[in-house]
């Protein structure tokens, strides 16, 4: 019975699905992350009857073909890349990107990394790092005895010094963008990498052509809804649900048609 | 050849026309019922399935009777009574519109009222209701599996530094950068001819003709699957129950046979 293989492949995807939205739910309060979202399409369809065979010699057609379908396939996870809220925090290194564009990271592998995570600290060296202690590229090196650290708009970071009065620049962060960033690879660690899909990074600064800009002292919050989250959650629970019921028909009406005949 | 009319789940036969013929009759009447109920179900497994696909349009089993030719003889004591089987006969697709649900993301359109997005594959031109477009690493409008779609002049193309694609409620996708495109809309002087080509798309064995400007997106939402669980369900109960019920009269004709060859066969000492 074609029906049971149907209604499994509905059953897989409604898991594939829930396992999406726990995802998210799970990552609600993780900066910079980008929510999840599954795309399903159909499978192949059996064609039994052709819409517009003739179906006497008086040159009548059938107006509807019949066409049986076969179940549906996940096509994509995709990431939604919209903006999340900048929540602030007062903290020096700590960066949001407000609009397009993700930080560098060289990551120990020697790939780079891209990132909206902002939250930067300093190693023992002055260096500017991720949480993981992996370096912000290109390097920016903190000298000890600046006195505050400030990174304007454009990424531009200026620190002063005591006993001078005007600050002094010490690097430009470089943000990268992608013409398909929906084609980035996520790696875990709040890190994404450039793959054939999407396309070569273009590295500009803030402020530029198709950039968004920094915001210091503030993060970038995951863009997931809890709301909506939960109730695909509840949609994807009930479509499990219905298609085991469609397993336990087909299952009810071969049984009955073992039982038919009691030899 | 003598032929009883038989009624779904219930045997009529004329008295003196009870003989094995007509038993088996009521089976292969049955058989036909239920074979249609298995393809039935096939089709309500993949609309219940599909529940979660963006512009996923249901189709439902349609049946037809089938009368069997009689003989044309005139000799008969009886006039020859046709039997009717039942046979599937289409499975009409169901065009409504599907729930519109908000996404936010500025490349997700659903098309209000009637319409297709035309994508260009390489079997040819498909159209398709899944509004939910991506741009692939040579800049193009694609759809999640990849396939270009077309605008107006071709196929919708950004620089690599164009930011803030958005498409209009007219169609028409426009960046910071200006306009690129206006996204081709068609529709079908009879869209139940569309063949389902799987991945969400269709082809049509007719042209397509352009929708003009009736046509209405709306834009940062994706149209879900048009399919109703409530209709699948109670369609799926009634069904199981026909199935059953046809399966019970089936077992009953076998008695039936069953107690009557033992009948017949015992001889009178």
């Amino acid at each position: 019975m074609r029906a049971l293989h149907t209604a499994a492949t509905g059953m897989m995807a409604q898991e594939l699905n829930v396992q999406v939205i726990s995802n998210n739910i799970a990552n609600v309060r993780t900066t910079g992350y980008k929510r999840q979202r599954v795309h399903f399409q159909d499978l192949l369809y059996e064609n039994f009857r052709r819409a517009g065979t003739a179906t006497s010699d008086q040159n009548t057609q059938a107006p509807a073909g019949s066409f049986v379908g076969s179940g549906v396939k996940t096509v994509s996870t995709g990431r939604v890349m919209g903006q999340g809220n900048l929540s602030p925090t007062e903290k020096d290194y700590d960066l949001a990107i407000r609009g397009e564009g993700f930080f560098k990271v060289r990551m120990p592998d020697g790939r780079t990394g891209y990132s909206r995570d902002g939250s930067f600290d300093l190693d023992a060296q002055g260096q500017l790092v991720t949480r993981d202690g992996y370096l912000v590229d290109p390097g920016i090196t903190i000298p000890q005895n600046a006195k505050s650290v400030s990174v304007n708009a454009q990424g531009t970071v200026q620190i002063t010094v005591p006993g001078q009065a005007a600050p002094q620049d010490v690097g430009q962060l470089q943000l990268a963008r992608f013409i398909n960033k929906v084609g980035l690879e996520s790696i875990g660690d709040n890190f994404f990498v450039e793959t054939a899909a999407s396309g070569p990074a273009i590295d500009g600064v803030g402020g530029g052509e198709g950039f968004g800009t920094l915001q210091q002292g503030h993060l970038e919050e995951g863009n997931v809804n809890a709301v909506t989250e939960l109730s695909s959650l509840i949609a994807a629970q009930r479509a499990y649900e219905m298609n085991s019921k469609v397993i336990t028909a087909s299952d009810q009406m071969m049984s009955a048609t073992s039982q038919m005949f009691r030899g | 050849m003598f032929g009883v009319v038989i009624a779904l789940g219930s045997v009529e036969a004329t008295t003196e026309n009870r003989e094995t013929k007509s038993v088996e009759n009521a089976l292969l009447v049955g058989l036909s019922r239920q074979i249609a109920l298995a393809r039935e179900l096939d089709v309500i497994a993949n609309n219940v399935a599909n529940i979660s696909t963006n512009g996923f349009k249901a189709r439902s089993a349609r049946f037809a009777e089938y009368l069997s030719p009689t003989a044309s003889g005139e000799t008969f004591q009886k006039p020859d009574r046709r039997i009717s089987f039942v046979q599937d006969r289409g499975t009409p697709i169901d065009l409504s519109g599907g729930m519109i649900e908000r996404t936010g993301n500025p490349l997700d359109t659903a098309i209000k009222g009637e319409g297709f997005y035309v994508v260009r594959t390489a079997g040819g031109e498909r159209y398709t209701r899944a509004g939910s477009f991506d741009i692939n690493s040579r800049g193009e409008l694609v759809t999640q599996t990849g396939q270009p779609v077309m605008g107006e002049n071709g196929p919708i193309v950004f620089g690599p530094n164009e930011s803030n694609a958005q498409i209009s409620q007219d169609g028409t996708v426009t960046t910071a950068q200006g306009e690129r495109g206006k996204l081709r809309l068609v529709r079908f002087a009879d869209p139940t001819t569309l063949r389902n080509e799987g991945t969400n798309m269709f082809s049509s064995p007719t042209p397509a003709t352009p929708i003009g400007p009736l046509a209405k997106l709306e834009t940062g939402a994706v149209e879900r699957s048009n399919v109703k669980p409530i209709i699948e369900m109670s369609r799926l109960v009634e069904l199981q129950r026909t199935y059953a019920s046809i399966a019970g009269m089936i077992s009953k004709t076998d008695e039936l046979r069953r107690t009557a060859i033992q009948r017949l066969a015992d001889v009178q000492s």
